[in-house]
């Protein structure tokens, strides 16, 4: 994987004073303020049900603040319109929990899906997608579909899929919570590759010994709806 | 793990697969029980329609021939005039007609074929021979080049008391009229088949993408903006709807032509008509239908595009 060049300076996330309530409720988050900066990587943590999930929903515009301001990559996310979101969440590659992968595409025809939607010819892009399958160990798979593979080869082929148009930002919801410690590791060391080579990370995570092997990564910490920033210096 | 993995497929299947009515598209996952309900119901719509078409068509090509052979055709009407012998009226009013320009055969009705005609109505000839039963001369005329009628029947009125010439414009107008109703009938059903096709392309498209929520959800996150969505949805149910139409349309230029040289339809209809009147009925058929399926295949993209942009913003 090459690194990124001529990459934009400036904050990639910027949340100042961010509230969100469900219906008419109590707010689910309060007060949320923190940025994320090119090429740095960090934990979002806290208990089951405060709020990482969501978190992650509103900077992947799958949710709208009810109050505050949300800045994507320098753009107020209230201003964007449709094109524009489209454009920002090019910049983004997200893995999700469930992994997400579609059940009747291949594992390559899933992990090819991001640069397929821009329009690009397959040929321009087979042999980087074949190198990034072998890359996280699905080479011999890239024809299988999900419904064969294990839930860390799906993990992986939901990782490399985020990653395969070299997003400037990577966000990733429990990316170790359906594989062994052993696999954590290895998709751990997948991320730390990533970041090394100029990709944001933020991974929502409750597991506590995954966030104690990266040394000086930020950890963003909810708790009671807010959010604190700590940083791991070990 | 090769077991694991999809087989390479025979090179014609890939043929095939490259066509693209043949084509799965990848994005959208295929429903087989839907699509194929989908493209059955398409099917059916289009063999109607084009069945509608054909006996719209069947029937305007009808009444044009009857009108051709009518207006081709008049005849004299000589009713007995007390003392007046009808014969020697018959014999004046058949010099006439053979003396006149564009009249091509004469055939005079002997009072026997004349009382035979009225035979259903007045019972056996043997009957009614004390009636003053009219007499008939069927008169064949030069389509090309037809005399004046209206001055012919002028001269045979003065020369033949009681004598009358009808060329049979009431029944031409009346045939005209009917076939005209007829063809907006048919017309009217092709429409309501068409439009009920557009209906149900409508209603799989919705339903398709309400069941393909989560992958459209998926793709807005990887990128995918509402115009690469829509198109992989709407070229989808389109492909569908083409291939039902062509199913149907095959189908029914299948029946169409059978009926036609059986002449089920056409039988008793087109006595008369020459053989090769009736020898190439189908490259209408088949003109006629593939306009069917033309117009089924642009009702399915238009259908399917129109719900495909509704729904997508509804989902966004």
């Amino acid at each position: 994987m090459q690194a990124f060049s001529n990459r934009p300076l400036g904050e990639l996330v910027r949340f100042e004073n961010v509230g969100l309530r469900y219906g008419v409720g109590a707010e689910t988050l309060t007060d949320v303020s923190f940025a994320i900066e090119p090429q740095s990587f960090q934990f979002l943590t806290g208990a089951s049900g405060t709020g990482k999930t969501t978190l992650l929903r509103l900077i992947m515009q799958a949710l709208k603040p009810t109050r505050g301001m949300i800045a994507l990559f320098g753009q107020d996310t209230a201003q964007l319109n449709k094109e524009g979101l489209t454009a920002l969440r090019r910049r983004m590659g997200i893995v999700f929990q469930d992994f997400r992968l579609l059940d009747h595409l291949t594992t390559y025809e899933n992990v090819a899906l991001p640069l397929k939607v821009q329009g690009r010819e397959e040929a321009t892009y087979r042999a980087e997608v074949t190198e990034l399958l072998s890359w996280v160990g699905l080479g011999a798979l890239m024809h299988a579909k999900p419904a064969v593979l294990s839930g860390g080869e799906k993990q992986r082929a939901s990782i490399a899929r985020a990653l395969v148009a070299q997003p400037e930002l990577l966000l990733a919801d429990e990316p170790t919570g359906n594989v062994d410690p052993s696999l954590a590791r290895r998709l751990l060391r997948l991320f730390v590759e990533m970041n090394r080579s100029g990709t944001a990370i933020l991974i929502a995570t409750h597991d506590l010994s995954l966030m104690d092997q990266i040394e000086g990564a930020r950890r963003l910490v909810l708790a009671d709806r807010r959010l604190e920033v700590e940083v791991n210096h070990d | 793990m090769t077991d694991r993995s999809d087989q390479h497929r025979p090179s014609l299947f890939a043929f095939l697969w490259s066509i693209p009515l043949f084509k799965r598209d990848p994005l959208v996952a295929a429903d087989k029980v839907t699509d194929r309900a989908l493209v059955s119901v398409v099917a059916i719509m289009t063999f109607l329609a084009a069945l509608t078409l054909g006996a719209a068509q069947f029937a305007a090509g009808t009444a044009a021939h009857w009108q051709v052979m009518m207006a081709s055709e008049v005849t004299v009407q000589i009713k007995p005039q007390g003392s007046r012998s009808i014969e020697a009226d018959i014999v004046k009013a058949t010099d006439i007609l053979r003396g006149t320009s564009g009249v091509t055969s004469v055939k005079v009705f002997s009072r026997d074929e004349s009382a035979k005609l009225l035979e259903p109505w007045l019972g056996p000839a043997s009957s009614i021979e004390s009636l003053p039963i009219p007499r008939l001369i069927a008169v064949r005329l030069d389509t090309a080049a037809p005399p004046d009628l209206a001055a012919l029947g002028k001269t045979i009125a003065e020369t033949v008391p009681g004598a009358t010439l009808d060329d049979h414009r009431s029944w031409t107008k009346r045939l005209g009229r009917i076939s005209d109703l007829f063809l907006i009938a048919s017309l009217s059903a092709l429409v309501l088949v068409l439009a009920a096709t557009g209906l149900a392309i409508v209603f799989a498209t919705r339903g398709a993408m309400a069941g393909n929520r989560e992958i459209i959800e998926v793709l807005h996150f990887i990128g995918a903006d509402d115009h690469y969505i829509a198109g992989q949805f709407q070229s989808h149910f389109a492909i569908l709807g083409v291939r039902g139409g062509l199913i149907g349309g095959a189908a029914a230029i299948v029946v169409l032509i059978t009926i036609h040289l059986t002449g089920r339809l056409s039988a008793g209809l087109l006595e008369g008509a020459s053989l090769s009147e009736l020898a190439f009925p189908g490259l209408q058929i088949v003109g006629a239908t593939m306009v069917v399926v033309a117009l089924v295949g642009l009702i399915a993209g238009i259908a399917s595009r129109m719900t495909v942009h509704r729904t997508i913003g509804r989902l966004a």
